[in-house]
């Protein structure tokens, strides 16, 4: 074969933009805001600083749940399970073994990431709708496990009595600076990974899989490192929300809840996009404090909504303006900007 | 005996599973979706069946003989307005649709009929019972048993045989191919859902009858179901039914293990299937 005569040609003399105005302005607030929830016990009493801790939470999950759906499309139902998972990892490393609650916070992120591993494994083999029902089904074995494991206490759950060693303020600070820790790596390790080379393949990946294998992206082993990834940044979120419970069981631990949470606000925020998780977690942690008192007929509403966006507006909120403007807060795209011009 | 006797009892909850699995194997065999609301359906139809029972005094077999049509009616709704705008390759959509729709029902079914466990009464038919051996067999689960075999039966026999199961068959290999040769895609959808939601039908009346039903029981139903059709192998209708009756074995002797194993049981044979034979055990494997 013969190679095929191209005549050389020069790149262009172009610049790569990749900052907007919009952005430094987003990254400028989203950094004040970081420093705001890390020194909450400065400005904020204790009950505020654990309704913040719940919005961590929420949009930590949510932005898991939209790297594995809007990126790797792997859509899970079951992200639970890693919380709950890591949640007990920590009661037990804590309570059982003694070792200092909050580095047990850390130590226990290797349960997720251990179990994540041998499930993808298993779970991969199932066509499209049928992982995310797998996902369900080990969220299952999980709290069937736990209910029956008497080194968590089975059925009856664990508490947290080890935190009264630590003071009210000391607690405050120690979750405080948790929650930075936790928007820090989930929202900012999102936001730089989609920025660096796997982002690109994340991105074409998500595009369309085919196109982006035939480009040399490895999207098999994208997904597995995607699945895993979610499942720490899931159990780091269930792990700091059980540490403020205090008390952990297999039906909260394992609570299906969250799923519909993370898919609530990433669909109504707008999937694909990490201005979308904020947008849907603020609708929805202002929605549950204004209507939660309603309980059915509120899930009702949730639920339909959900119906609503995936049947006419796929790409959430954030779709329609983006849309209409312009202005991405966290802008991952390159944009070629000839200087000449 | 009591191995043998779990074993029976296995084979006749089997029975049950087998009438909420082939709804869902025909939905997936043929479009490819996952109706996540499918256990919500069957709950649904149960508590309007158990109301209808208890206002107009019906028997089992009249509110079985209104709820199926009306199951029919309600499948091929959600056929029209839900599932034909998100039908594609696509699967996000289809899940996240009737998985907002599973929420809402679930949650509308607590507002309406609270969270209270119901029962349809059977007049005595649920207590009745036949001696074979040292085995006590219930009527009512073998009728449930005979019920999902000739539902089985049926519908292997409608898709082999008749023109609407060769429709059904060309849409799901080859749906661009299937309406070049003058079949419309939409209309055998609405007919496949239709038929799966009026199976849906037979078994809220017989888990009524069999045991309670509450609004929060329908992801579990949804669960057993999807088992029953991965353990059996995809696309197969038999192969559900036998899928099924692996569950219900599974669960059975999980129950005389330990009553907390039970469930677990199921779930744990289900993983094995899924490490060792991933097509199912009827499924061809892949290429």
């Amino acid at each position: 074969m013969s190679a095929i005569p191209y005549t050389e040609a020069e790149a262009p003399e172009v610049l790569v933009q990749r900052q907007t105005r919009s952005g430094r302005l987003a990254m400028t607030l989203a950094v004040l805001a970081m420093i705001a929830v890390a020194a909450m016990p400065w400005w904020a009493s204790t009950g505020t600083i654990r309704s913040i801790l719940v919005l961590c939470c929420y949009i930590a999950v949510a932005q898991m749940w939209n790297l594995l759906a809007g990126y790797a499309g792997l859509v899970s139902v079951g992200q639970h399970a890693f919380m709950g998972a890591a949640g007990y990892a920590l009661f037990v490393l804590a309570q059982t073994y003694g070792i200092n609650p909050f580095a047990a916070v850390f130590l226990s992120l290797l349960v997720p990431a251990a179990l994540a591993v041998p499930i993808y494994l298993l779970l991969h083999r199932l066509d499209g709708p049928y992982f995310s029902i797998g996902t369900w089904v080990v969220a299952e074995v999980f709290r069937l496990t736990a209910s029956n494991l008497p080194l968590v206490n089975s059925g009856a759950g664990m508490s947290l009595r080890v935190m009264k060693d630590y003071s009210a303020f000391e607690r405050n600070v120690a979750m405080s600076l948790l929650c930075a820790g936790m928007l820090l790596v989930t929202l900012g390790g999102s936001y730089w990974l989609l920025r660096s080379r796997f982002g690109l393949a994340l991105i074409a990946m998500r595009d369309n899989p085919v196109a982006a294998a035939s480009q040399g992206v490895n999207v098999a082993k994208l997904r597995f490192l995607v699945y895993v990834a979610s499942a720490v940044g899931c159990g780091l979120a269930g792990a700091i929300y059980f540490m403020a419970q205090l008390r952990i069981t297999p039906g909260s631990a394992f609570d299906p809840m969250w799923a519909n949470v993370a898919i609530f606000i990433v669909m109504v925020g707008g999937i694909g996009s990490i201005e979308g998780v904020l947008i849907g977690s603020l609708i929805f942690f202002i929605a549950d404090r204004w209507f939660g008192e309603y309980g059915a007929t509120y899930f009702v509403v949730l639920g339909l909504m959900t119906l609503l966006v995936a049947l006419y507006a796929r790409t959430g909120i954030w779709g329609l303006i983006s849309k209409r403007w312009d202005a991405p807060w966290f802008p991952i795209r390159r944009k070629l900007v000839d200087p000449d011009r | 005996m009591e191995w043998f006797d779990a074993l029976v009892q296995g084979i006749l909850l089997g029975g049950m599973y087998a009438q909420y699995a082939l709804g869902m194997a025909l939905m997936f065999g043929v479009m490819r979706i996952v109706n996540i609301s499918h256990g919500d359906l069957v709950i649904l139809l149960s508590l309007i069946g158990i109301s209808m029972a208890s206002a107009w005094g019906l028997g089992p077999l009249p509110v079985l003989i209104v709820l199926v049509p009306l199951a029919v009616l309600m499948g091929w709704v959600l056929q029209k307005a839900v599932l034909n705008r998100v039908v594609g390759s696509d699967p996000l959509p289809s899940l996240i649709a009737t998985f907002g729709l599973s929420i809402a029902l679930q949650n509308l079914m607590l507002q309406i009929w609270s969270a209270n466990s119901r029962s349809l009464p059977g007049h005595g038919i649920e207590s009745q019972s036949i001696e074979i051996g040292a085995v006590y067999i219930g009527l009512l689960p073998l009728i449930v048993l005979a019920v999902a075999t000739g539902l089985t039966w049926g519908l292997d026999l409608t898709l082999k045989r008749t023109r609407f199961g060769r429709a059904l068959r060309a849409a799901s290999a080859d749906v661009e191919a299937a309406a070049m040769t003058g079949i419309n895609p939409r209309a055998v959808y609405a007919m496949a859902t239709a038929a799966a939601v009026g199976i849906l039908g037979f078994a809220a009346v017989f888990q009524a009858l069999r045991s309670t039903v509450a609004p929060a029981d329908g992801p579990a139903q949804l669960i057993y179901a999807f088992e029953a059709v991965i353990i059996g192998g995809m696309g197969t209708v038999w192969g559900a039914f036998v899928g099924s009756m692996v569950l219900g074995i599974s669960q059975a002797i999980g129950f005389r293990i330990d009553p907390g194993f039970g469930v677990l049981a199921g779930h744990i044979v289900f993983l094995i299937v899924l490490a060792t034979r991933p097509q199912g055990l009827f499924g061809k494997a892949l290429a």
